[in-house]
């Protein structure tokens, strides 16, 4: 594959998109640097559906603007149609067309670029064997399983190296394996390819494992855009740290504040967390914890004693269910198994649990 | 909200659909309450054209179309729904010949379907000639039951083409998931019927709107048998002298309503449903294996079913173009070719048949693009208010009697404003084809909603965002993903009009006679012989179209659009 770069500059500024009363877009500003692949992540309803189809051209803004580098796709009474934006788009359900086998779905999308017969059909040949599916090239789609046909989709989205490359959630009917071994695919097939890439989904851990940046959407605005790392460590909002992974939410009230760390007392016991938005003493405050944050193993503070109420095996270890005075935590993992009814202390790393004004209070 | 009108093919497809649809409806209505504003009577608005319809024949007439639809289109819909779950889904040996059969039935229109049972029953018909007793069929068939069989045989291969059409895009994971789950064969039928419903429905709504608006039959057993039905008082409103327009278009307006409340009804039944089942994960089926009772069973209900539907009838019109002297009570009778040989060397006989086939072609051709750009525009995922209004027009336009409508086709184009406009096209052929397109364009249509609304719009999407414009996705996914139902469509349109009566009759220009009139002049002068034999030679020749046809399909196109809907054999 060659190695030429083709990813360009995305902007999108004030996309205000409405169904009705509805707003799926909310004023949405984003900015996806050349080859930067980002990653939208949000619930069902969020807008991110929208977004992504708004960027591909089949869905118009009411509001706003989106450029491809310099050039504006839609702006005021301007809209690029889908085709001429150099685009590829994967779908959530494949929309591998049924009448044409995999080598002609493939083919179909190179036909935008002046190749030769020869060198388009070597192409598509070469793009089909690198996901794996060389010996199916003359099947149709009602012959391939579910995973072959997102395989095909993701081929044809790339064969054309785009400039831009959007994921509509392309994993979501696939089982949890060949999830992984697709997105590892989708991983590197688009960083070779060196195309902006948008990917949306409502799943977290495929967006950490994807995204150079990802983008939390919620109710049409996007409301924190950052590195995996930045998001999950200094979630600006509830909703951000929620989305992006807890193990429970305990509620309690602020004794003492630090600069980036506060004292929450839950009922008789107190809990350090880290704060990053501004907190006041006496405030209800709800404490989330991510998974990380827990373990059985002993410190001296921000112990909370609990009882086991379910084990699952990983693998490299069980992850736990468990009951405390304030609540339930999942996934506290250990290498060793905990009977289930077992009263165990539980150890809560400060660093990784965050405090939040409580919802009721704001 | 802004209104933008631009010179875009949308804008020149409702400009065309307003041209053949909308005005030539709208004058026919304006009749029934401003007759003075079509010079047919001195009030610019009254509702008395509606008070006369209130009560007597028409009445009677209304109610009779009313409850024979409605009879008519359930029965038609589920014998159709059995008859495609057997030819599609089972190894029935029946299903290698029913489609040769369908097209069979949609060629022959209702007052064929009439003739060939009356030349059959009739006194000194062919069973008389035969020496069969005929009297105690003849007493059943001329009145409710015959008009009954007949609409509902017109009714059936519409139907059965509607549902078909969907059955066959709808992947086997369904019926999988309904038997594994621990469902029966039966409980799998309901499923897919449920599946199913949006062709249903339409199937419905079509001869529904088809039964209670036919000419054909009002023409045939209703005139003879004393049974009144709205299409035939409607017509005597209009035959008679002096004719009373405004009275026609008030029964036409109501036969509308009637057609809104089954539109109504069937929106009621789908709404917040979705049905898109098509897509490129769409898994074939797989046909059910019948034991010997099994395959038994479906090919004596499906043989039975022909003979009543088509058996009967072609035998009527085969014997009675094949004897000499038929209805005449004086001259011998004798098995014979010679009503085929003057078909064949008149000019007068065969011209008709000659002119109606080419018109039939091109009307044919422009109804399939125009049906299928109907249907996507009523498919798509968010149907705005012009779908909605597409809709109403469209099955509207399917509830206006045909000759209504060229009735309207009359009056619009006849207009003084239309001849200042420049439009010349009274007493013209294009106006005829234009008529007939008009009046195939809602059955067609409908007839590829079905299919359509289970095509997933990511498919188009998906084309858009890889380097195609619109037109070429259209041509590149759409088309070829419902190839096969634009094939049937065509094939229908061309059979519809090949052999069309009401709208023929009143715009034909007096050089081009269409075969429908030809027939009719064959039988008016008691040339049955010559008219039957040129009612068989027309179904003939529409058998051969439909059989090019699908053999250029099969070995022209390529093998992925005939794989879309294709069993998966064992």
């Amino acid at each position: 594959m060659s190695d030429k770069k083709t990813g360009q500059l995305v902007t999108v500024r004030g996309a205000s998109k409405f169904y009705g009363d509805l707003a799926a877009l909310n004023s949405l500003d984003l900015t996806i640097e050349p080859g930067n692949f980002t990653v939208l992540l949000g619930p069902s309803g969020s807008g991110k559906s929208t977004l992504i189809r708004s960027l591909a051209g089949i869905e118009r803004i009411d509001q706003g603007s989106i450029f491809f580098g310099s050039e504006s796709m839609t702006e005021g009474d301007k809209h690029v149609a889908p085709e001429k934006r150099n685009l590829a788009m994967v779908f959530q359900d494949y929309a591998l067309w049924p009448h044409l086998t995999a080598r002609e779905n493939v083919a179909y999308a190179i036909k935008r670029r002046s190749f030769s017969r020869d060198k388009s059909e070597k192409h598509v040949v070469e793009i089909l064997n690198r996901v794996g599916l060389g010996n199916k090239l003359n099947n149709y789609p009602s012959e391939l399983s579910g995973g072959e046909q997102q395989r095909v989709a993701l081929a044809r989205a790339i064969v054309a190296k785009p400039s831009l490359l959007l994921f509509d959630e392309p994993l979501s009917n696939l089982d949890a394996d060949l999830r992984e071994r697709l997105r590892i695919e989708i991983s590197t097939l688009t960083r070779e390819i060196g195309a902006s890439a948008l990917y949306i989904t409502h799943d977290q851990s495929e967006a950490f494992a994807l995204a150079d940046q990802i983008g939390v959407i919620n109710k049409g605005s996007i409301e924190q855009i950052d590195v995996p790392e930045a998001i999950y460590d200094r979630p600006v909002t509830r909703f951000v740290a929620t989305f992006t992974g807890t193990s429970g939410i305990f509620s309690g009230v602020v004794k003492s504040l630090g600069k980036k760390s506060c004292v929450v007392t839950l009922g008789k016991d107190e809990l350090i967390a880290r704060h990053t938005v501004p907190l006041s003493v006496g405030q209800t405050v709800e404490v989330l914890v991510r998974p990380a944050a827990t373990s059985f193993t002993t410190q001296d503070e921000n112990r909370i004693s609990s009882t086991i109420t379910d084990i699952a095996y990983r693998g490299r270890g069980y992850e736990h269910a468990i009951e405390t005075k304030y609540g339930t935590l999942t996934g506290v993992f250990d290498t060793i198994s905990h009977a289930r009814g077992r009263k165990m202390e539980v150890s809560i790393d400060p660093e990784k649990c965050i405090a939040f004004p409580s919802e009721a209070t704001q | 909200m802004k209104i933008r009108l631009k010179a875009n093919p949308l804008t020149a497809f409702w400009i065309l659909i307003v041209a053949i649809l909308v005005a030539p409806i709208l004058l026919f209505l304006l009749n029934s309450i401003s007759p003075r504003s079509l010079s047919q009577g001195p009030q610019w608005f009254t509702f008395d054209a509606f008070k006369s319809i209130a009560h007597g024949q028409f009445a009677q007439g209304l109610v009779d179309s009313f409850i024979l639809g409605v009879i008519v289109a359930v029965v038609s819909a589920f014998l159709a729904t059995l008859i495609a779950w057997i030819v599609l889904r089972t190894d029935s040996p029946v299903r290698r010949i029913w489609p040769f059969f369908v097209f069979a039935l949609l060629l022959a229109p209702s007052y064929l379907i009439a003739l060939g049972w009356q030349r059959l029953i009739e006194q000194r018909g062919v069973l008389d000639i035969m020496g069969i007793p005929s009297a105690g069929i003849r007493n059943l068939f001329y009145g409710p039951v015959g008009v009954f069989v007949v609409l509902a045989v017109k009714g059936l291969p519409f139907a059965y083409l509607v549902i078909s059409n969907s059955m066959r895009s709808l992947g086997g994971e369904f019926e999988d998931a309904i038997r594994v789950h621990g469902g029966n064969r039966l409980e799998a039928f309901k499923t897919m019927a449920t599946l199913l419903s949006p062709a249903i429905w339409s199937a419905i709504a079509i001869v529904f709107a088809e039964s209670i608006s036919d000419f054909g039959v009002a023409a045939t057993f209703s005139s003879e048998s004393h049974f009144p039905i709205a299409t035939y008082s409607l017509y005597l409103a209009i035959e008679n002298f002096p004719a009373n327009y405004p009275v026609g278009a008030a029964v036409g307006a109501v036969l509308l309503i009637l057609i809104v409340i089954a539109l109504l009804l069937q929106a009621k039944n789908l709404r917040g449903r979705s049905f898109r089942t098509l897509s490129g994960r769409t898994r074939p089926f797989r046909r059910i294996e019948l034991d010997f009772k099994g395959k038994a069973i479906s090919t004596g209900f499906v043989s039975t079913v022909l003979i009543i539907t088509l058996g009967v009838p072609a035998f009527g019109a085969l014997s009675a173009s094949a004897l000499s002297g038929v209805g005449s009570p004086f001259s011998g009778h004798a098995w014979t070719l010679d009503n085929y040989r003057r078909v064949i060397g008149l000019t007068a006989l065969h011209d008709p048949l000659i002119f109606s086939s080419k018109i039939a072609l091109i009307v044919a051709l422009f109804a399939a693009l125009l049906a299928a750009v109907c249907a996507r525009l009523l498919t798509q995922k968010r149907a705005g208010v012009g779908a909605q209004l597409l809709d109403f027009i469209l099955l509207a336009a399917v509830a206006l009697p045909g000759i209504v409508f060229a009735a309207g086709y009359i009056f619009a184009y006849n207009l003084p404003l239309t001849n200042k406009l420049g439009i010349h096209l009274y007493g013209t052929t294009a106006l005829l084809g234009l008529a007939y397109l008009a009046g195939a364009l809602p059955s067609t249509s409908r007839s590829l909603v079905g299919n359509m609304s289970q095509l997933q719009e990511s498919l188009s999407e998906a084309c858009r965002v890889h380097g195609s414009n619109a037109i070429k996705t259209w041509f590149d996914v759409t088309m070829p993903i419902i190839a096969k139902p634009l094939l049937a469509a065509f094939c229908l349109t061309y059979a519809g009009t090949l052999l069309e009566l009401p709208v023929s009759q009143l715009l034909y220009s007096p050089g081009s006679v269409p075969l429908s009139v030809g027939i009719d002049k064959a039988l008016a002068n008691y040339d049955y012989g010559g008219g039957t034999a040129m009612e068989v030679l027309g179904i003939l020749s529409a058998l051969v179209v439909v059989g090019i046809t699908y053999t250029l399909f099969a070995l022209l196109a390529p093998r992925g659009w005939k794989r879309i809907g294709v069993a998966r054999e064992r």
